[in-house]
């Protein structure tokens, strides 16, 4: 591949990247914009934000990848991606909104009355990011080694300053048009080439290999040996993505409850399209390219592609095109990361000054970028799996209990998501340790989430009933404020 | 590059105000708009908690009706590609089925579900308010 497609890539994301972020800042300026703004933000719009700054390393090149070594298997993960939204929508949505909690600590502060659930759930949520951030930057590594050449460390390392710069400047706050906007750029990125791909291969100026051949040499359908993987997986995406720092943040800007359930059912549909892109990648790399995965770095399939394909300079562009989408996956879901965790650090440690933001931002790019450069990159999809079923093992009780369980107590929030932290970050470390030497256990350390998930359940509930005494006292007005509806709005200014 | 380098060739007479970190500790949470006192207070009220206690339960009861209905038809679809003889080989366009109701199938069935539920949840909703501003 031609270097200078890759550098003009990276420029150009870079160069958007700052720029959209400035004006983001000039548009949102003071507490008021940001308060008004949080009444008038339209459901696509807010839509758009969620899928900005949900489609991360996974999705964009993750998926691909996945679906090149194991075939209709992988199909299971953007499945478990979009279906997580409609639990979102089910269970969290509208009174996650009328809670009127910012944050998933804010949001157990009042529910549970008890500053020391908070603790629990602030330590959680930056684990959370962080354990989400590492992926993202493995990504950054491996697309600019591709696209031009440099040591991989410098990908991780270029995505943090930017992101760091960027969010302690200001710029690319959440800020719901920055983040619409890498949205779609990354939807174009992606679809544009296959579009450009699938065009060619109709006026047959690609010879197609026997069409049958991508979608062979894998047992359809229910495979003996993975069945336990692919319904552990779908458990831990389903009930993740319920706990995710940075999708829930945005609920918060949506006017109400009911608006907050339309943004979910839009970002269903946003999802719907755009994981049907990753999904032709994986197949036209089967049919195509499939040295791309004996060659080692099957993640790196979205990136290549194109340029395999398409020859000349439509390639090219084509090329950098992709460079330049799956940079905005890692740019905007670690800066929406970064925020949500700086923004919980300095509120519970640093006394929530800007101040102490700005230090909390470079604080908590630093970590993931150490962990990011100290260990190896492994499958995207599958260690971007492995923090949803962390998520859901910790986060996913407290919030589905806590709105709809009057019975849950702090004593019991707090113990069920240690359990549940301890079993699912136990059971990941021990599988990655023992390796083949746990035996027949492998699997249920590999994807600890279906049975990680109900034990947490279980302790939250347990504990709870031991407790019950401890049920905070205004519960009735807690349980009425999180479910009751509000008036229709008479004008959407209030 | 940093903003206020650019902002202040702009607008040199007006200092920019100073940032503020929006943050929404629940002490202070504003009122969610639309919510009259006059409801609130018939919401506290006895009768009004049966009210929000049913309404609680209706919603629970819908979600997951809805969440246990997708996922036996999402569980429907490998136990149908094992059992049925026949479909394993099916195609479509030279697509087989497996990868078509994985890949393609399962958004649709995603979608209906969310749109019947929010169809569902708002009549809930509609039905307790009514009740509520009643009595």
């Amino acid at each position: 591949m031609n270097t200078w497609v890759g550098y003009a890539a990276l420029i150009g994301i870079f160069t958007v990247t700052a720029v959209i972020g400035f004006y983001g800042l000039r548009i949102s300026r003071t507490t008021e914009d940001f308060y008004v703004a949080s009444r008038t933000v339209r459901p696509w719009w807010n839509a758009s934000a969620i899928g900005g700054e949900y489609l991360s390393a996974a999705s964009f090149l993750g998926i691909a990848g996945l679906i090149l070594i194991s075939g209709s298997d992988a199909l299971w993960f953007p499945i478990g991606y979009t279906a997580g939204y409609l639990m979102l929508l089910l269970f969290v949505a509208a009174p996650l909104r009328r809670s009127g909690a910012y944050t998933i600590p804010d949001f157990t502060e009042a529910r549970l009355e008890s500053v020391a659930a908070r603790r629990v759930t602030s330590v959680l949520v930056v684990m959370v990011g962080w354990f989400y951030i590492v992926p993202q930057l493995h990504g950054a590594a491996l697309t600019m080694s591709i696209a031009t050449g440099l040591p991989s460390w410098v990908g991780s390392v270029a995505v943090a300053v930017v992101v760091c710069v960027t969010v302690v400047t200001g710029g690319m706050k959440s800020i719901t048009f920055v983040q619409a906007f890498q949205f779609w750029l990354k939807f174009t990125a992606i679809a544009l080439p296959i579009v450009f791909i699938l065009i060619l291969m109709g006026n047959s100026g690609l010879s197609v290999p026997a069409l049958a051949e991508p979608f062979a040499a894998d047992p359809a359908g229910l495979p003996t040996s993975g069945a336990y993987r692919d319904i552990s997986l779908v458990v831990a995406l389903l009930f993740g993505t319920l706990g995710l720092p940075h999708v829930l943040v945005r609920f918060y800007t949506n006017p109400d409850g009911p608006s907050a359930r339309r943004t979910t059912l839009i970002v269903i549909g946003l999802l719907s399209v755009f994981y049907l892109f990753p999904t032709l990648y994986g197949v036209l790399g089967r049919a195509f390219t499939p040295d791309i995965a004996t060659g080692g770095t099957p993640d790196a399939l979205v990136l290549l592609l194109p340029g395999r394909l398409v020859p000349g300079l439509a390639g090219d562009v084509l090329t950098a095109l992709v460079i330049a989408g799956a940079f905005a996956a890692f740019l905007s879901t670690t800066s929406g990361l970064v925020v949500s965790i700086a923004g919980v650090i300095s509120q519970d440690v640093l006394g929530g000054r800007v101040r102490g933001f700005r230090i909390a931002t470079v604080f908590s790019t630093l970590v993931p970028l150490l962990a990011a450069l100290l260990t190896d990159s492994m499958q995207l999809a599958g260690s971007v799996g492995l923090v949803f079923a962390f998520t859901a093992s910790t986060l996913c009780p407290l919030l589905l209990l806590g709105i709809w369980w009057r019975g849950l107590t702090d004593a019991g929030a707090i113990a069920g998501m240690l359990a549940g932290a301890a079993l699912c970050g136990g059971a990941i470390v021990a599988g990655r340790a023992l390796g083949p030497l746990a035996g027949p256990f492998q699997d249920l350390l590999a994807q600890p989430a279906t049975w990680t998930v109900p034990a947490a359940f279980a302790v939250m509930v347990g504990v709870s009933l031991l407790t019950h005494n401890r049920r905070p006292v205004g519960i009735t007005k807690i349980m009425t404020r999180l479910h009751a509806p509000e008036r229709p709005l008479p004008t959407p200014n209030r | 590059m940093t903003p206020e380098d650019s902002v202040g060739s702009g607008q040199a007479a007006s200092t920019p105000p100073d940032r503020v970190r929006v943050t929404a500790p629940i002490a202070q949470a504003r009122r969610a708009p639309g919510h009259p006192v006059a409801r609130e207070i018939a919401e506290q009220s006895e009768v009004g908690q049966v009210y929000v206690r049913s309404l609680i339960r209706t919603q629970l009861r819908l979600a997951l009706v809805v969440a246990v209905g997708f996922l036996l038809i999402l569980l429907a679809f490998p136990l149908l590609i094992a059992f049925v003889p026949g479909l394993e080989q099916a195609e479509l366009f030279g697509v087989p089925f497996s990868w078509l109701a994985l890949g393609v199938g399962v958004y649709p069935i995603i979608l209906l579900s969310a749109w019947l539920y929010l169809r569902a949840a708002a009549r809930n909703e509609a039905r307790y308010r009514d009740l509520v501003d009643d009595a």
